[in-house]
C-alpha cells in the first residue's frame, strides 16, 4: 500500500475531471464566439481528457471495491468483503454516490466519442460546449454533494454490503447501466438542438446529424425499462413487472417523449415541418431525465424503491429549472426562424398520422406525470395524504394506447403528403378483416373483456399492416427480376435497414402488447398452503412440496422449499423458491423461482418464513399467461433498433461523400 | 389554411385525454387515514378503497394457518378497528409495530388485501393523560 490512499487518489481524478470539463466549457464558449480553431481543438481535447480522468476515478473505485479498501467511504457504506466478485464489481452502481459517478463517466464517454467522431459542421462547437456544461454538472454533483471518495476514520473492518434487493439478481448489473446509457445518449441530440438554437441554424441539420445518437439513446432506454421490469418480476416477489411506481414512471416519461421525437423528426426530415416541435421535444426529453432524478432522489415522492433524501435532489431540481428556462429562452429568441412555413397537405398522410401519434404520446406522458405528482399536489392543497393507484394509470392511458396501436398500423402504410384513396381503402379493408377475424377467434375462445379483445383485434390489424408493407415493397421488385421471394425480401431488408428495422420494432410492440394484455388481464395470484410431503392442485398444475432446505454460502443463508411442478402427470420442473438473508443486512429477501413457459409462467414465492422443522409452507403462486413474451418483445425491439442502426454498404459509402448521409427508407 | 382544423382536432384530443384523466383520478385516489380519522369522517370513506395506518394492538393477533386468514386490530390509541387480511403475516409483523393495510371497510371491519409493515416505526404508548401525537404517527407511517 502506498502512502496515498485510494480515497484521495479518486478525489484527485474526480477534481481533475472537473477541471478538464470546466476547461471544455470555457474554451468551447470562447472558441465558438471568437471562431478560434485552436481553442475549439483544445475544447475537443478537454472532452477526451475528462473521459480519461473519469475513467481513472471509476478505476480507482473499482480497485477499492475489489480490494475491500474500507478507508474509502463508498466502499465502507455499500460493499462487503465476503460478497462474490460480480457483486463487488456492480456495487459501483448499487448506491447513489456510485451511480452518479457511473452516470458522469458514461456521459464523458459520449462526450469524448463525440469530440472525436462528430463531423466538422457549424453545429459541432456549441454542441460539444453544451456537452461540457452538462458534464460539469454531472461531475460537480458526485464531487461536492455526494462524494464517494471520502476517507473513513477510523477505517471500518467491513461494510454492510449493497442493498439485498440489488445483490439478489444479476439483472441489477445490467438495468442501471442501460438506463444511464439511454439518458446519456439522449443528451447528444439535446446538445445539438441547443447548438442549433445558439448558432442560429435551427433547421434540420442538428437532427440529421444526431439521428443515430437519438436511436442509440432510445434503444438503450427501451432496453433499460424492459430489463427493469424483468428485474422487478424476478426479485420483488409479487409476480408483476410494472406497478406504476414513481421510480418506474419517471424512467418512462423520457421514453415517451423520445418515442414521439424519433417519429416526428421523420416529418421534419421529409416535409421540413415541426421544427419548433422537435426542438421542444428533445429539450423536454432531456429535462425529464433530470426531473425524474430529482423526484426519485429527493424523497418528495414516496416509492417502494425509497432512495431517501439528500442534497442531490435539489441540485437536480435546480439544474432542471436552469435547463428548462435556458432552453425555452433560446427557443423564444429564435422563434422567427423556427416557425413552420409549410403546412399539412392532408391529415390522412404519413405526417398526419405521425403528428397524431405525437399528441397521443405526449398525452400519455402528461397523464403519467400528473399521476406521479398528484399526491404532492393534493397534500400541498388539502393536507390529505393520498396515493394514486395503478387503476388510474390503466384507466387514463389504456384508451390512448389503443389509439397508438391503431395509428401504428395505419401510419407506415400512408404515403407522405396525401394518401391515394383507392390504395388506402383496399389496405384498410384487409386490416379491418384481420382485426375482426382476430377478435372473433378471441371471442370464440371465451374472452369477453373489452381491452383484451381490443388488443387482440389491433394486433391482427397491425400484423396485416406489416404484411401489406412487406408486400408493397416486395411485389414491385418481384416484377422486375427473376429472383425468388426469399431473395427479394432479404435484399429489401438489407437495403432498407431503417425501414425494415422499424418494422421489426413495431412487430416487437405487437408482441409486447399481447404479453402485457394477457399477463395483466388473466393473471392468477393466490396463496396456497401445502404440508411438507403433500401435493396441492392449482388450475391445471399440481405442486408437490418435496422438502424444505437450508443452505448457506459465504455471504448469505437461504431457507426455501423444493416444489415439484406437474402437469397431466408429467414433471415439468422442480422450483426452489427461498428466502435469502444476506450477512450484514437485516432485511430478508424472498426470492421467487419461476418456470418460464411459452403459454404462461409459474411463479412461486415463499410467503411465510421457513425453518428446518416447518411442517407446511405457504406459497404465493402467480400464473401469468404470455408474460415471457414481454421479455421476448424487448429483445425483438432491441434487435430492430440495432438492425436499423447498422449501416448498409451503400449508405456507408455515401456518408463518406456527403456528411449529411443518405436518406434511405 | 387548414391549420384551424388541426387546431380543433388537437384541442379535441387534449379535452378527451383530460376527461379520461379526470375520471380516472377521481376514481382511484387512495386516501391514507388513521382509525380516529375514519371514525370522525362520517362515512366519507365507506365505499372506497383506502389505506389505513396504525399500530397492531397487542393481544389481538390471530392467524389461521389452514385458511390463511389473519385477524388483528389496528389502533391509533384514540380508535381501534378490527382488520381481516387474506394471506400470511409478512416478515416483521408483530404486536405494537406500525402497519398500513389497504382495502375497504365492510360492516365496521377493514378487509385488507395488502399489508405493509412499517418497521422503522417504534411506537411508545403515551403516558396517562398525555395526548398522542397523531400527526407524527401519520408521518412515520406514510
Amino acid at each position: 500500500m502506498s502512502d496515498v490512499g485510494l480515497g484521495p487518489l479518486g478525489n484527485a481524478a474526480l477534481y481533475l475531471a472537473l477541471a478538464f470539463a470546466l476547461w471544455g466549457v470555457l474554451s468551447g464558449v470562447l472558441g465558438s464566439i471568437r471562431k478560434d480553431a485552436r481553442l475549439l481543438t483544445s475544447a475537443r481535447f478537454a472532452g477526451i481528457a475528462t473521459f480519461l480522468a473519469m475513467t481513472a476515478a471509476i478505476a480507482v473505485m473499482e480497485i477499492a471495491l475489489l480490494t475491500d479498501d474500507f478507508s474509502v467511504s463508498y466502499v465502507a457504506n455499500t460493499s462487503r468483503a465476503a460478497s462474490p466478485l460480480w457483486v463487488k464489481i456492480v456495487t459501483l452502481w448499487a448506491a447513489l454516490e456510485g451511480s452518479l459517478l457511473l452516470w458522469g463517466w458514461l456521459l464523458s464517454g459520449y462526450w469524448a466519442l463525440l469530440s472525436v467522431v462528430a463531423p466538422n459542421t457549424p453545429l459541432r462547437s456549441w454542441a460539444l460546449t453544451t456537452m461540457a456544461v452538462v458534464q460539469t454538472f454531472f461531475i460537480l454533483v458526485p464531487a461536492v454533494l455526494a462524494p464517494p471518495f471520502e476517507t473513513m476514520s477510523p477505517i471500518p473492518l467491513d461494510g454492510p454490503g449493497p442493498n439485498p434487493l440489488l445483490q439478489n439478481h444479476w439483472m441489477m448489473a445490467v438495468h442501471p447501466f442501460l438506463m444511464y446509457l439511454g439518458f446519456v445518449g439522449l443528451t447528444v441530440p439535446f446538445a445539438y438542438a441547443i447548438s442549433a438554437l445558439i448558432s442560429g441554424r435551427p433547421g434540420s441539420e442538428w437532427m440529421l446529424q444526431t439521428r443515430r445518437w437519438t436511436l442509440i439513446g432510445w434503444g438503450f432506454l427501451t432496453a433499460a425499462i424492459i430489463s427493469g421490469g424483468w428485474w422487478s418480476y424476478e426479485v420483488l416477489g409479487w409476480g408483476g413487472y410494472w406497478a406504476w411506481d414513481p421510480v418506474e414512471n419517471v424512467s418512462f416519461l423520457p421514453w415517451l417523449t423520445a418515442t414521439a421525437f424519433i417519429h416526428s423528426v421523420q416529418v421534419q426530415e421529409r416535409r421540413h415541418m415541426l421544427k419548433g416541435w422537435n426542438l421542444l421535444l428533445i429539450i423536454l426529453t432531456f429535462s425529464l431525465t433530470l426531473l425524474g432524478t430529482f423526484l426519485t432522489r429527493s424523497g418528495v415522492v414516496s416509492s417502494v424503491h425509497a432512495f431517501g433524501d439528500g442534497p442531490v435532489g435539489p441540485a437536480f431540481l435546480a439544474f432542471f429549472l436552469i435547463v428548462m428556462a435556458g432552453s425555452l429562452a433560446l427557443v423564444a429568441w429564435r422563434w422567427d426562424a423556427i416557425r413552420d412555413r409549410a403546412d399539412l397537405d392532408h391529415p390522412v398522410s404519413r405526417e398526419g398520422s405521425f403528428l397524431a401519434g405525437n399528441v397521443l404520446f405526449l398525452a400519455i406522458a402528461f397523464a403519467v406525470l400528473l399521476g406521479t405528482l398528484f399526491p404532492l399536489i393534493v397534500e400541498a392543497v388539502s393536507g390529505d395524504k393520498v396515493t394514486v393507484g395503478a387503476p388510474f394509470f390503466d384507466q387514463a392511458t389504456l384508451p390512448l394506447w389503443m389509439i397508438v396501436l391503431l395509428l401504428m398500423g395505419i401510419g407506415p402504410l400512408l404515403p407522405w403528403r396525401r394518401a391515394n384513396t383507392q390504395t388506402l381503402s383496399s389496405n384498410l379493408m384487409w386490416m379491418t378483416g384481420a382485426a375482426v377475424a382476430a377478435t372473433a377467434v378471441a371471442f370464440a375462445l371465451g374472452m369477453r373483456e373489452i381491452y383484451p379483445l381490443l388488443t387482440i383485434g389491433l394486433s391482427g390489424w397491425n400484423l396485416a399492416s406489416l404484411a401489406l408493407l412487406l408486400l408493397g415493397a416486395v411485389v414491385p421488385r418481384m416484377r422486375v427480376g427473376t429472383r425468388s421471394v426469399v431473395q427479394v425480401i432479404a435484399n429489401y431488408a438489407f437495403e432498407n435497414r431503417r425501414r425494415f428495422g422499424s418494422m421489426i420494432v413495431h412487430f416487437g410492440v405487437i408482441v409486447m402488447a399481447l404479453g402485457i394484455m394477457a399477463s395483466s388481464a388473466y393473471r392468477i395470484d393466490e396463496q396456497v398452503r401445502i404440508d411438507v410431503g403433500a401435493t396441492a392442485p392449482f388450475e391445471d398444475l399440481t405442486f408437490t412440496v418435496k422438502d424444505t432446505f437450508m443452505e448457506s454460502t459465504e455471504h448469505r443463508i437461504s431457507a426455501g422449499a423444493l416444489v415439484d411442478v406437474h402437469r397431466n402427470g408429467n414433471l415439468l420442473t422442480t422450483l426452489r423458491p427461498r428466502i435469502n438473508t444476506f450477512f450484514g443486512q437485516s432485511m430478508n429477501v424472498p426470492t421467487p423461482d419461476v418456470l418460464y413457459l411459452p403459454a404462461y409462467d409459474v411463479y412461486l414465492n415463499v410467503a411465510a418464513g421457513i425453518t428446518p422443522d416447518s411442517e407446511f409452507v405457504v406459497l404465493r403462486v402467480v400464473r401469468s399467461p404470455l408474460v415471457s413474451w414481454v421479455w421476448i418483445a424487448g429483445f425483438i425491439m432491441a434487435f430492430g433498433t440495432v438492425y436499423a442502426l447498422t449501416p448498409t454498404r451503400r449508405a456507408a459509402r455515401s456518408t463518406q461523400r456527403t456528411p449529411r448521409g443518405s436518406a434511405t427508407a | 389554411m387548414k391549420r384551424w382544423i388541426y387546431g380543433v382536432l388537437g384541442i379535441g384530443v387534449l379535452v378527451g385525454a383530460g376527461f379520461l384523466i379526470q375520471r380516472a383520478l377521481s376514481d382511484s385516489l387512495v386516501y391514507f387515514i388513521l382509525p380516529s380519522e375514519y371514525a370522525s369522517s362520517g362515512g366519507e370513506y365507506d365505499d372506497r378503497r383506502i389505506r389505513l395506518g396504525g399500530i397492531v394492538a397487542p393481544g389481538t393477533v390471530a392467524f389461521d394457518d389452514q385458511a390463511l386468514q389473519l385477524a388483528f386490530e389496528v389502533t391509533d390509541s384514540l380508535m381501534t378497528y378490527p382488520v381481516r387480511h387474506t394471506g400470511t403475516p409478512p416478515e416483521l409483523f408483530q404486536e405494537n409495530t406500525g402497519v398500513v393495510v389497504e382495502g375497504r371497510f365492510e360492516n365496521g371491519v377493514f378487509v385488507s388485501d395488502n399489508l405493509l409493515v412499517k418497521h422503522s416505526e417504534v411506537y411508545e404508548p403515551p403516558a396517562d393523560g398525555e395526548p398522542i401525537d397523531i400527526e407524527a404517527l401519520k408521518d412515520t407511517l406514510q
